[in-house]
């Protein structure tokens, strides 16, 4: 197992200069002019010239490639064009309320997704089944802004149930916080929920056609007890996968949910950032999403593992 | 009329403000033409009332007695890029910054072209203009150490613009050119004269906030939060929120509310919402299609002001396919001016002539006849300079009604035989690429394309219009328009100080740009912001800066 970790974390690694690159090469390709995009299109050359010379965006692309890489082995991504104070700390504020945000959304949907896919799965092609398929479809054809706009007009403005921005008062208890998150984590739960659900039932049918949950069966255990022993463990694993998967796009933010609601998460620091052409904060929130990415898949991998030892085996030969 | 009144207000006047109440008794000047131009060249209010009540008029002030104390107001406003005083560029950063800062001439709130007494209580200018002195309220402090306000701080924060190159004050206002006469006088020598120049120094020149004589540009708000105003900076985030408490120091005496909370948006449509799920009280602007729920709301107090906002569709006058002056007015005359208006704002916006003198500047002359739409005339003029049949491509920002815009004015140049291909992008990549290319740099603007559209915000005097956009070489000539006699005309009004010279000066400046059409201009639309009936006495400019110093729960 210890080789297994390692040999997934030195991947990650390379992987992570892989994504510091890529987002040195985009950021620095695309025509613009930070000086300008600061100050804005009315402000003299001559203060637009005096930035760029004090941020260094006009020094050589070598010079700050190399400083973009320092920067990400320190975690000293310097300071943001905009607001002039450190980038790392208003990220980690960011990527905790997205993390506040998803957790919430996460909790209502895997419960729920999990126990109709699965019952779906023991019904197969009844109504019940065939209703819990098409729900999902239904729910996870609809995007996202479409539900959080839907919830705010019902929810929010017309019965007045529940507040249409998603951040708490600074001293909220935690009834408080999940009161205010409650409606943009629906409108999430609900696209994840057909997902997840969906994978479940696919998952759980496969397992149930295998010979050895016959095998179980016919030795005599209840229809639960196969379940339990046998069949959740393995129909699970791709769901596990999703799920992680699902973890790191919800950590980074989901930008028309958050916009919506006017919560400040991870997607819209980011979508700000790159409207401001703030370089050093796109950089490094998209470094930090990556490596949420990737420790979500490494548990993943880890729980799929510890599931089911042949593909650690494998991974290991 | 009541002559004794009058000649009391004539006696005292300097040339300047005589001017103006001479023009109103003669009924040159509207009521509310006289309350501006009157309160730029700095008669009080009282004497403006005197005259007017003297004219067989009423005067009104608003109040706030009776008001209801305590309480809590939350305010939308788009985030802040910048809340430095010298460089913002903003909504975001003018409405936050002036909660604590104060301008030396303040929004007048009962005509909210005009003017009132800020941080100046009076202003008096030289017979040409070139002179203007300012006496300084005496009882204002600075509220980080209470040490008081004075003509020293004045002084400094006018070095500070005039070295950033403040685009108000950039040829008006030379280095040194502010002096402090004594501890509550400044006066101002300007390079020529200048019949507006306290319009440069108040609220329609966001960047004049005054700051301590100490203060270093560049200095964020949040890093020093100072000030002479009604509010004290409690806590600040860039991302979320402007939290501000009573200054209990105020020159003004205690504000009714407790507080004020600015909360920040990226998009218009969650401010809307959130103003309809009861989680904000006043919304800072938005517009009229987004907003529309709004108009109609009988729970909002909409506070609708005719701004001198307006969208310039540049055309090159020195190359390509608009290059020859009866293109440019070809294209003008496909304008459905009214049509745009109705559609697009829902009739909350004025018919434009293309040029940048708008309707309720008080020198503007109504004698230069409208543009109206002329498909016939305009095929004529394509006919005449040889290009029946034009394409071109339109370019434009992604900025609130402007693509909208875009597409009402292909389908009304098609009839015309223009084909116009639109292309907008994002504000940041249009104004690099389109609009003013850094490249190259002699002249300004000349890698511009040959036709486009560009945003500008309001301004009380159109000083920056004329010099930047449309001056030979201005920083920001896109359509590269090079006209002596434009030139000529626009030092003249520079020159010009009193209601007739200027408004003679205008109609110059309209009947030229109306004539050589280096920019078209549909419409000057309306400022929009607004409140919850639950408050009163709110008040807003046109540049964002919303004030609640009078402003009561009911």
């Amino acid at each position: 197992m210890a080789r297994f970790i390692s040999r997934r974390l030195l991947l990650s690694l390379l992987t992570l200069w892989l994504l510091a690159t890529l987002v040195f090469i985009i950021a620095n390709v695309l025509p613009n002019d930070v000086g300008r995009t600061i100050l804005g299109p009315f402000a003299p050359q001559e203060s637009v010239d005096a930035l760029n010379e004090r941020l260094g965006t006009n020094r050589p692309i070598l010079v700050r490639y190399v400083d973009s890489l320092l920067g990400l082995v320190t975690l000293n991504f310097g300071k943001s064009f905009v607001s002039d104070q450190p980038v790392l700390p208003q990220l980690l504020d960011a990527m905790v309320r997205s993390a506040k945000l998803a957790g919430l959304a996460l909790f209502i949907t895997i419960p729920l997704a999990i126990t109709a896919g699965v019952y779906a799965a023991r019904r197969r092609d009844r109504p019940v089944d065939r209703g819990i398929v098409l729900l999902g479809v239904t729910m996870s054809s609809i995007p996202e802004f479409v539900t959080a706009t839907a919830l705010v007009v019902v929810v929010g403005v017309q019965l007045q149930l529940l507040p249409v921005l998603a951040t708490p008062p600074p001293d909220a208890d935690i009834p408080t916080q999940i009161r205010y998150l409650l409606m943009p984590a629906t409108a999430m739960a609900i696209v994840y929920f057909g997902y997840i659900a969906r994978m479940t039932r696919a998952g759980t049918i496969e397992v149930l056609q295998s010979d050895y949950t016959r095998t179980a069966m016919m030795k005599g255990l209840t229809p639960n007890q196969t379940m339990r022993r046998h069949v959740l463990r393995n129909a699970l694993i791709p769901t596990v996968a999703v799920i992680a998967v699902q973890i790191g796009y919800l950590f980074g933010g989901i930008i028309a949910v958050e916009r919506i609601f006017n919560y400040d998460g991870m997607g819209r620091t980011m979508l700000f950032a790159a409207q401001q052409k703030d370089i050093p904060m796109l950089t490094a929130g998209v470094i930090l999403i990556g490596i949420v990415y990737m420790m979500a898949t490494l548990v993943a991998d880890m729980t799929i593992a510890w599931m089911n030892p042949r593909i650690r085996l494998d991974a290991e030969r | 009329m009541d002559y004794s009144q009058l000649d009391k207000v004539r006696r005292s006047a300097v040339p300047l403000q005589l001017d103006a109440v001479e023009a109103f008794v003669a009924g040159r000047l509207s009521r509310r033409e006289f309350i501006q131009r009157a309160s730029i060249v700095g008669l009080s209010m009282a004497s403006i009332g005197a005259v007017i009540a003297a004219c067989g008029g009423t005067s009104t002030s608003p109040g706030a007695s009776g008001a209801k104390t305590g309480g809590t107001i939350r305010c939308a406003v788009q985030r802040p890029v910048s809340v430095d005083p010298v460089a913002m560029e903003d909504l975001g950063g003018y409405g936050i910054t002036a909660q604590s800062f104060e301008f030396l001439c303040a929004q007048n709130t009962s005509e909210p072209s005009g003017l009132s007494p800020g941080l100046a209580l009076e202003w008096t200018p030289n017979a040409d203009g070139t002179v203007w002195t300012f006496k300084l309220r005496q009882n204002a402090k600075w509220m980080h150490d209470g040490s008081a306000f004075t003509s020293a701080d004045v002084v400094a924060t006018m070095e500070r613009l005039v070295k950033a190159g403040n685009s108000g004050l950039k040829g008006v206002l030379p280095a040194g050119g502010a002096v402090a006469t004594d501890a509550n006088t400044v006066t101002f020598t300007l390079s020529g004269g200048n019949g507006n120049f306290p319009y440069l120094v108040s609220v329609y020149n966001a960047q004049t906030l005054i700051t301590p004589k100490d203060y270093v540009a560049g200095t964020k708000f949040n890093d020093r939060p100072t000030g002479t105003g009604a509010w004290k900076l409690k806590s600040y985030n860039q991302a979320s929120n402007a939290v501000f408490e009573r200054n209990p120091d105020w020159w003004g005496g205690k504000t009714p509310l407790d507080g004020t909370e600015w909360i920040f948006f990226d998009a218009t449509g969650p401010m809307i919402t959130a103003y309809q799920g009861g989680q904000v009280d006043a919304i800072v602007q938005f517009d009229v299609l987004t907003g529309s729920s709004l108009l109609t709301d009988p729970n909002f107090t909409l506070i609708a002001q005719p701004a001198a906002l307006h969208r310039q569709i540049w055309m090159r006058c020195d190359t390509g396919q608009f290059a020859k002056k009866e293109v440019r007015q070809a294209l003008a005359y496909t304008f459905d001016r009214p049509a745009l208006v109705q559609q697009l704002f829902k009739g909350r916006a004025q018919v434009g002539n293309d040029h940048v003198i708008w309707q309720n500047y008080p020198y503007y002359d109504s004698s230069v006849p409208q543009r109206t739409q002329d498909i016939a005339k305009a095929k004529s003029l394509l006919a005449a300079a040889g290009v029946p049949n034009l394409t071109a491509t339109l370019y434009a920002g992604q900025l609130q009604e402007i693509p909208d815009l875009c597409a009402l004015l292909k389908s009304q140049a098609a009839p015309a035989g223009i084909t116009l291909n639109v292309s907008t992008e994002s504000l940041s990549t249009f104004y690099g690429a389109q609009w003013c290319p850094k490249a190259p740099a002699d002249p300004p603007c000349s890698g511009a394309k040959e036709l486009g559209i560009v945003d500008y915000g309001h301004r009380a005097t159109p000083d920056v219009y004329l010099n930047a956009a449309l001056k030979s070489k201005g920083i920001w000539n896109s359509s590269q328009y090079n006209s002596p006699a434009f030139d000529a005309a626009f030092t003249a009004f520079q020159a010009s100080v009193g209601v007739d010279a200027q408004k003679a000066a205008c109609k110059n400046i309209e009947t030229i740009l109306n004539e050589d059409v280096p920019v078209g201009l549909p419409y000057f639309y309306n400022y929009l912001a607004g409140n919850s009936n639950k408050f009163t006495g709110v008040f807003s400019s046109a540049l964002g800066q919303m004030s609640f110093a009078t402003t009561s729960k009911v």
